[in-house]
């Protein structure tokens, strides 16, 4: 029942999401262009404000699904993998290990592409967690969060430090806006980026995760039940990292879709991941593509990181979430 | 914060060596736009001014000064007193031709904000910045600790940020009421006067564009566009310039737009402002690359104005920046 009503909200999200922005277009006028693009009619639009609809909205609403549904997937998969509630790309380092990446691809020229690049830097930043929590004695709930502290502070200062080092002038402006998360570039290309990690690594996911339900009580436990433990978590770590590195290098590091999104879907569905992680998926996609709605339309004709408006929802709402089950945390 | 204290008898001595010959000497040099007029009467020190906020003393005329940003360094370089900075920092761009044997003197201490030390090591009597956050603890040191040691410090009022003191809107007045100022500070009045006589001459002369044209100022970001908004000089030099500002109604001096808005307005003709870390083809690159900009009609004709980005900050260029700009419409057509 949720699935379906999700998947409707999800339409009609992308579908009034499309209508809004600084220029006034009606929403008669932008569906008949975007069906236009799909093969039907005639775009009422003149070749600009045609534009407006099918390069700049369009394809940054579907990034926008596709990077908050990115993101929520990889939340729940790491929530699951470590046992612990707080873990998500972003808390883990993944984040800042993938920003790293991808800073220094767009700052120092390193000629390799901006995914495999942020890909990269998440994978990096992911095992330097895991390692040091391993080393810390274990990768017990807490033991991993502060690993992935170090590990996150430890990638914002080099990204600091490549930014404070190459940006001249008032180009610090654009890499800032990188940092807190941003939509606003989003072309076509982003989607193809996005869309293309959700098909290729988040739906596998997805349909792996289902495993992830043995591993809620323990190694052993998940032993028992007939999976391969090390083997499946780490297949599923590192296309966490895959997933999470595609989403970075497309939007920048946004926070707080992948921490509190699972767990609002939790509260609700509980925690069958068959279930939690399609769902999961869909909540992920429609909060951001409203967060973004909200960042471009907000102080029209001004934009805003996107990255800020999905920290002041979430932080909030993480603490709600934090004392109605703090049992659990 | 060791080093100031470690300094202080040091600066405080140098100041008041300083303040010594600076009362000894009438200043020193005569500025070329100065030349034509009759010899200068001193001024008299100390002089107090209000600036952003920050009570100013200068208890003589300045004569080791460090400047910060292009506009400060241009604004002494006009003002004939290229010999008295000794070190630069941040320089935005190379100067215009006509101070380049003059500035090709003045050592480059940083290519970025200089940090607070590097800047005491050159003992400025004076550090002259465009911009306010080039007086704080990770760069030049803040104003009342720089006074401590006995160094003066001074920012374009036209950047001041606090409601009370930023010019809204910036007008060409509050630019020459700087030039006129700075030239009080530093003892050359007779030589800003002549500027400011000389600057308003040329402003008056210019012809601003009759052809109600709208316009993007087009100043970094490919993501969310930076642009020139409705108070600052940007907005100055397209009012001169006879064009409309699409981003006018953002009551800022610049702020960040979005490519909707843009498309939305489709401009006549986009400034775009030329810096060594952003040039100005780089800006045409990224227009014609995203689709939904490459189709406005000021990228499908080309008709782009250009502006190096020192001169699109307020200081000493913008009547000739204004002038160039003017010069480069009347080579668009367009009804």
């Amino acid at each position: 029942m949720w699935g379906g009503l999700l998947v409707v909200g999800l339409v009609a999200s992308i579908t009034f999401a499309v209508t809004l922005g600084p220029a006034e277009i009606s929403a008669g006028e932008v569906w008949a262009s975007v069906l236009h693009h799909l093969g039907i009619g005639e775009s009422p639009l003149s070749l600009l404000r045609d534009g407006i609809v099918w390069q700049l909205r369009m394809p940054r609403v579907l990034t926008a699904a596709a990077v908050g549904a990115g993101l929520a997937i990889a939340g729940a998969v790491m929530q699951a993998l470590t046992r612990n509630s707080l873990a998500d790309p972003y808390l883990l380092g993944l984040s800042s290990g993938a920003s790293l990446g991808a800073v220094s691809v767009l700052l120092l020229g390193v000629t390799i592409l901006l995914p495999i690049a942020a890909f990269g830097g998440a994978l990096v930043a992911l095992v330097l967690t895991l390692l040091i929590a391993s080393a810390a004695g274990g990768l017990t709930p807490s033991r991993t969060v502060l690993a992935g502290v170090a590990v996150s502070s430890l990638g914002a200062a080099l990204t600091s430090f490549v930014i404070f080092w190459t940006a001249k002038g008032d180009s610090y402006r654009e890499i800032l806006n990188w940092l807190l998360g941003s939509l606003a570039g989003a072309g076509w290309s982003a989607v193809a980026i996005s869309c293309g990690a959700i098909a290729l690594v988040g739906i596998p996911i997805m349909i792996a995760g289902r495993s992830l339900d043995a591993f809620a009580f323990g190694d052993t436990a998940a032993a028992a039940l007939g999976i391969s433990v090390g083997r499946t978590r780490w297949t599923l770590l590192v296309a966490t990292a895959l997933l999470t590195g595609a989403m970075v290098s497309v939007s920048g590091s946004i926070g707080f879709v992948g921490l509190v999104l699972p767990h609002a879907v939790r509260l609700v569905v509980g925690s069958r991941h068959r279930v939690l992680l399609p769902l999961s998926a869909l909540v992920g996609a429609i909060f951001l593509i409203w967060s973004d709605t909200l960042a471009r339309t907000l102080f029209d004709p001004r934009e805003m990181p996107v990255g800020i408006i999905t920290a002041v929802i979430g932080a909030p709402l993480f603490v709600l979430l934090l004392t109605r089950k703090s049992t659990r945390v | 914060m060791s080093l100031p204290t470690r300094l202080l008898p040091l600066a405080a001595a140098a100041a008041c060596a300083l303040a010594l010959v600076g009362c000894a000497n009438s200043p020193g040099i005569s500025p070329e736009p100065a030349a034509s007029v009759a010899p200068s009467a001193a001024t008299d020190y100390p002089v107090s001014v209000d600036n952003c906020g920050f009570d100013l003393n200068v208890a003589a005329a300045p004569e080791r000064i460090v400047t910060i940003k292009s506009t400060s360094t241009e604004t002494l370089l006009a003002l004939g007193l290229g010999d008295r900075i000794i070190g630069e920092a941040f320089p935005d761009g190379p100067v215009p031709d006509q101070w380049a044997d003059d500035a090709a003197a003045i050592p480059v201490i940083s290519d970025f904000a200089p940090s607070q030390e590097a800047v005491l090591a050159l003992e400025p009597d004076f550090v002259y910045g465009g911009w306010e956050s080039n007086f704080t603890p990770e760069t030049a040191g803040e104003r009342a600790a720089l006074r401590d040691l006995g160094i003066g410090s001074y920012v374009s009022p036209a950047a001041c940020k606090d409601d009370a003191y930023q010019p809204d809107p910036l007008t060409f007045d509050v630019v020459f009421d700087e030039i006129t100022e700075a030239g009080h500070l530093f003892g050359v009045d007779n030589a800003a006067a002549a500027l400011v006589a000389e600057q308003r001459g040329d402003l008056a002369g210019i012809s601003a564009d009759t052809r109600g044209l709208s316009v993007l100022w087009y100043s970094s970001g490919t993501d969310i566009p930076y642009v020139g908004a409705g108070i600052g000089a940007p907005q100055m030099m397209m009012d001169a310039a006879g064009l409309t500002n699409i981003a006018a109604e953002v009551q800022d001096t610049w702020t960040s737009f979005s490519w909707e808005a843009v498309v939305d307005a489709d401009p006549d003709v986009i400034v775009l402002v030329d810096a060594s870390w952003n040039t100005a083809d780089s800006k045409i690159a990224a227009l014609e690359a995203n689709p939904a900009t490459a189709n406005l009609s000021a990228v499908q004709d080309g008709r782009y104005l250009r502006i190096p980005f020192a001169a699109g900050e307020a200081g000493v260029r913008n009547v000739a920046a204004t002038a160039s700009l003017v010069e480069q419409l009347s080579a668009i057509g367009l009804d």
